[in-house]
């Protein structure tokens, strides 16, 4: 579904992003690592929200690096950035209707209240007034209603209460079931295990290795190198 | 002061805010929206008024009785083409490199000031308003009883400019991406929104409005070629004081550079000059985001 190739981001002298290749199937795909490794800048740089230098990215045959966001958007692929970036002027109803497609589309307005009743209640209420549960709910139905192909998510179970985390990976595995793609980047190696098939591992701005979700959360001396955590500690 | 005077002064004050409001309004969504400091906006302002002239006198002279009517329609729209083609050509393929557009649009605005001067002289000029709106009308406690009409019909438009302007932000599609992009413009972009249109849109909204001010005030006061100035360094204050991109606050702060002006041309006519640039200078010790504007992060 989408291909990465190569791809380089530089800020500066400094090379955030050193040559990144990655695809994405049908099966979610998650990317782990320390801060500071090139997560996010990878995420923006799917998306069209940071310059590329050079590389290529392919989503579903099309060539879509160095489009702008509002193309690559348009193409199919949604974001859940990192810190859930909320429109803070704006109630959780009109963030739904900002980008709904209408109620015949799989992912109406009426449906997401149905999924996620919390927002029904807070339909009101603006985007910073919102706990950081329900901001990554509205965040995560604001790239649904978008009716992606694929979702990229950064960090969605960053800031939240233990019992939101288990909720999360209920939805993310939901959403899987749906057919929609999904790129997770997560340092909770947890949530990262339980809905991914395969998680890359991410250092100083390259993938340094894919392994089956199943032998990282077995394999503790695997995550010490990478990751220098383990499972327990988040 | 007497209560007559107080009250004359005051509804001077008004219909001067007024005209400020309707041009700082334009100024201040373009900056909301694009974070484009528009130099040129007293440009727009002239562009509209001359675009006005360029219609009315012509009409005017042969009887036509809605010479001012199409002069309006014409400062409008003169302006919108205007800012349309500023966007589109210059200042959109420079987004986000503010101390680039705000050269840009200084530059412009002394090219667009010698070319309005090559066309249309340097004599100050002046709209008739529409019968309805000649004369003056009666008006309780103000001395002589009586006030201009146009300047109480320029509330009116103002009044009419702020409620229209809440109604298509709040209560609108197009509105609700404004204040998005007015928050997060990358973000907006990322939801499939065509930002660069938007822009346009809005650039075009807010020009129209200078050129609306532009035969509004031409038509309450002569206007020559120093207006653009004028009232590009009047939007200027009047944002900084009631905080730039809100609504509410180029309300508030036109009202109270309306205020300083009128009352401190009737208290101390030597020094009234310095009343508004003393207010703009309290504000910015005290908030410097401006009284309704929110904190700049």
């Amino acid at each position: 579904m989408l291909s990465v190739r190569d791809l380089r981001v530089s800020f500066g002298h400094a090379e955030i992003l050193q040559g990144v290749s990655l695809d994405v199937g049908d099966e979610p795909f998650a990317v782990a690592g320390r801060n500071g490794m090139g997560k996010t800048t990878l995420c923006y740089a799917i998306m069209g929200m940071v310059p590329v230098q050079s590389g290529g990215v392919v989503f579903d045959g099309a060539s879509i690096e160095g489009k702008s966001p509002t193309r690559v958007s348009r193409s199919g692929i949604a974001i859940v950035p990192q810190g859930r970036r909320v429109f803070p002027s704006l109630t959780v109803d009109e963030h739904l209707r900002l980008v709904s497609r209408g109620k015949n589309a799989a992912w109406s307005i009426e449906r997401v209240y149905d999924t996620f009743p919390r927002l029904a209640e807070r339909k009101g209420n603006g985007g910073s007034q919102l706990s950081g549960g329900e901001q990554q709910m509205l965040a995560i139905s604001r790239a649904l209603l978008l009716n992606p192909k694929l979702i990229i998510m950064d960090e969605p179970s960053e800031g939240l209460a233990p019992v939101l985390v288990d909720h999360l990976i209920e939805v993310l595995k939901k959403l899987a079931n749906e057919k929609i793609g999904l790129l997770l980047v997560e340092q909770n190696l947890r949530v990262a295990t339980s809905v991914a098939s395969n998680v890359a591992i991410m250092l100083s701005g390259r993938i340094a290795a894919t392994v089956p979700a199943s032998q990282l959360s077995a394999d503790e001396a695997l995550q010490r190198r990478y990751l220098g955590v383990s499972t327990g500690s988040h | 002061m007497t209560l007559e005077m107080f009250a004359t002064v005051a509804l001077n004050g008004l219909t001067v805010a007024a005209l400020y409001f309707i041009v700082a309004i334009g100024f201040s969504l373009i900056f909301g929206l694009m974070r484009t400091v528009n130099m040129a906006h007293g440009t727009l302002f002239l562009v509209g008024a001359y675009a006005g002239v360029a219609v009315f006198y012509p009409l005017y002279d042969q009887g036509f009785s809605y010479a001012w009517i199409v002069a309006l329609a014409a400062g409008i729209a003169g302006a919108a083409v205007f800012g349309v083609l500023l966007q589109v050509t210059l200042l959109g393929w420079m987004q986000g490199q503010e101390l680039r557009q705000t050269l840009v649009t200084i530059g412009i605005s002394i090219i667009a000031a010698d070319q309005l001067l090559a066309i249309f002289g340097g004599n100050s000029q002046q709209f008739f308003p529409p019968d309805a709106l000649f004369g003056s009308v009666s008006v309780p406690l103000v001395q002589t009883g009586h006030y201009s009409t146009f300047r109480l019909f320029q509330i009116a438009v103002a009044a009419a400019v702020g409620v229209g302007l809440w109604l298509i932000l709040h209560k609108t599609k197009l509105g609700i991406i404004v204040r998005a992009g007015v928050d997060d413009r990358a973000m907006l972009s990322a939801c499939g929104v065509n930002v660069a249109l938007v822009s346009v849109l809005v650039f075009a909204i807010g020009a129209a409005l200078a050129g609306l001010a532009g035969v509004v005030g031409g038509t309450a006061q002569p206007f020559g070629q120093e207006k653009d100035v004028q009232f590009l360094l009047t939007s200027l204050v009047v944002v900084i004081v009631g905080g730039m991109g809100s609504l509410p606050g180029t309300a508030l702060g036109a009202l109270l550079v309306g205020m300083a002006e009128q009352f401190g041309q009737s208290l101390f006519p030597t020094y009234s000059v310095m009343f508004t640039l003393l207010l703009m200078v309290i504000v910015l010790a005290i908030r410097p985001q401006g009284l309704l504007g929110k904190r700049l992060t």
